[in-house]
């Protein structure tokens, strides 16, 4: 009984050792900003702004690679956000404010390819090889990457319609009607 | 017999599933929870998807799960999503030869 308690003890402290100490100096060291920069964009992973996802982007972000004004998703909310993170100031006045779109298939023209399905980062896109694709609108963030591959031209993006269902007051200081 | 043993089925572990089905227009999503062990069929049957689109016949539309086509005996699994598919209304072919002679090319490489 107590040879185990106190090998068991003993290995404990041993392996926390080892493990606090590789913490210690093995540590990746990582840019707070980073983080912080990565936490203020949508996380869709949608790629719009040319980077894989929004932790590239980020990176790029905290390094001034990259513009803050890069999240079309995020529109002038984001870019506004960044540049006060960032202590700078962005000219947004020619900024355009892209509407909420999503992708819609044209079913006389979608040939069954799955091309689509393989883009999409939050599969709202229901289909298998050679049967219909069809989107699933309430997942679809409007990325567009769909859109971008499809071979015969049958997705088209939409602007998201107002209904019951998906409007919203407009936010203070956007001078954007609703959508 | 047979109900008995889908009632020990019940009585085991069960999984939570999507079933779903969708049109152009209208996309809905079945949140069902399953018990384990059960087929894509009897997902299908038990997410009640067939009583509100009477259209679908098991027997000629097409499923799978998350994009990939199986068989109506295939075990489902915990967050998997059985997929009801529809058949396509365009012939590819037809839509391949249309763009040719529109002396449009398919996008990137072209072949599906």
């Amino acid at each position: 009984m107590l040879m185990a308690i106190g090998s068991l003890t003993a290995m404990g402290v041993t392996l926390g050792t080892i493990l606090g100490a590789a913490a210690k100096f093995l540590a990746v060291e990582e840019n707070p900003l980073e983080e912080e920069l990565k936490a203020m964009l949508p996380g869709s992973q949608c790629g719009q702004c040319g980077f894989i996802g929004c932790g590239q982007a980020a990176a790029a972000l905290a390094k001034g690679e990259a513009p803050v004004t890069l999240c079309p998703p995020g529109g002038k909310a984001v870019a506004e956000a960044l540049a006060k993170k960032l202590g700078i100031t962005a000219d947004l006045s020619e900024h355009e404010e892209k509407v909420p779109e999503y992708a819609f298939i044209n079913e006389a023209l979608c040939i069954g390819c799955t091309r689509c399905i393989r883009e999409c980062s939050v599969d709202a896109i229901l289909g298998a090889n050679k049967l219909m694709h069809t989107i699933i609108a309430e997942p679809c963030h409007g990325c567009a990457k769909c859109f971008a591959v499809c071979p015969t031209d049958a997705i088209v993006m939409r602007p998201i319609e107002v209904t019951l269902g998906t409007w919203h007051w407009s936010k203070p200081g956007d001078g954007h009607a609703v959508h | 017999m047979l109900l008995s043993t889908v009632q020990i089925k019940f009585m085991g572990d069960s999984i939570n599933i999507e079933v779903v089905y969708a049109l152009p227009h209208e996309q809905i999503v079945f949140k069902v929870p399953v018990p384990a062990g059960a087929t894509v069929f009897e997902a299908i049957k038990l997410s009640g998807v067939l009583q509100i689109h009477p259209e679908i016949d098991l027997a000629k539309n097409r499923f799978g799960i998350y994009g990939k086509l199986s068989k109506a005996d295939t075990l489902v699994r915990d967050k998997d999503r059985v997929e009801i598919y529809r058949p396509l209304i365009a012939d590819p072919k037809e839509v391949r030869r249309q763009r040719a002679a529109e002396g449009k090319a398919m996008k990137k490489g072209g072949e599906a």
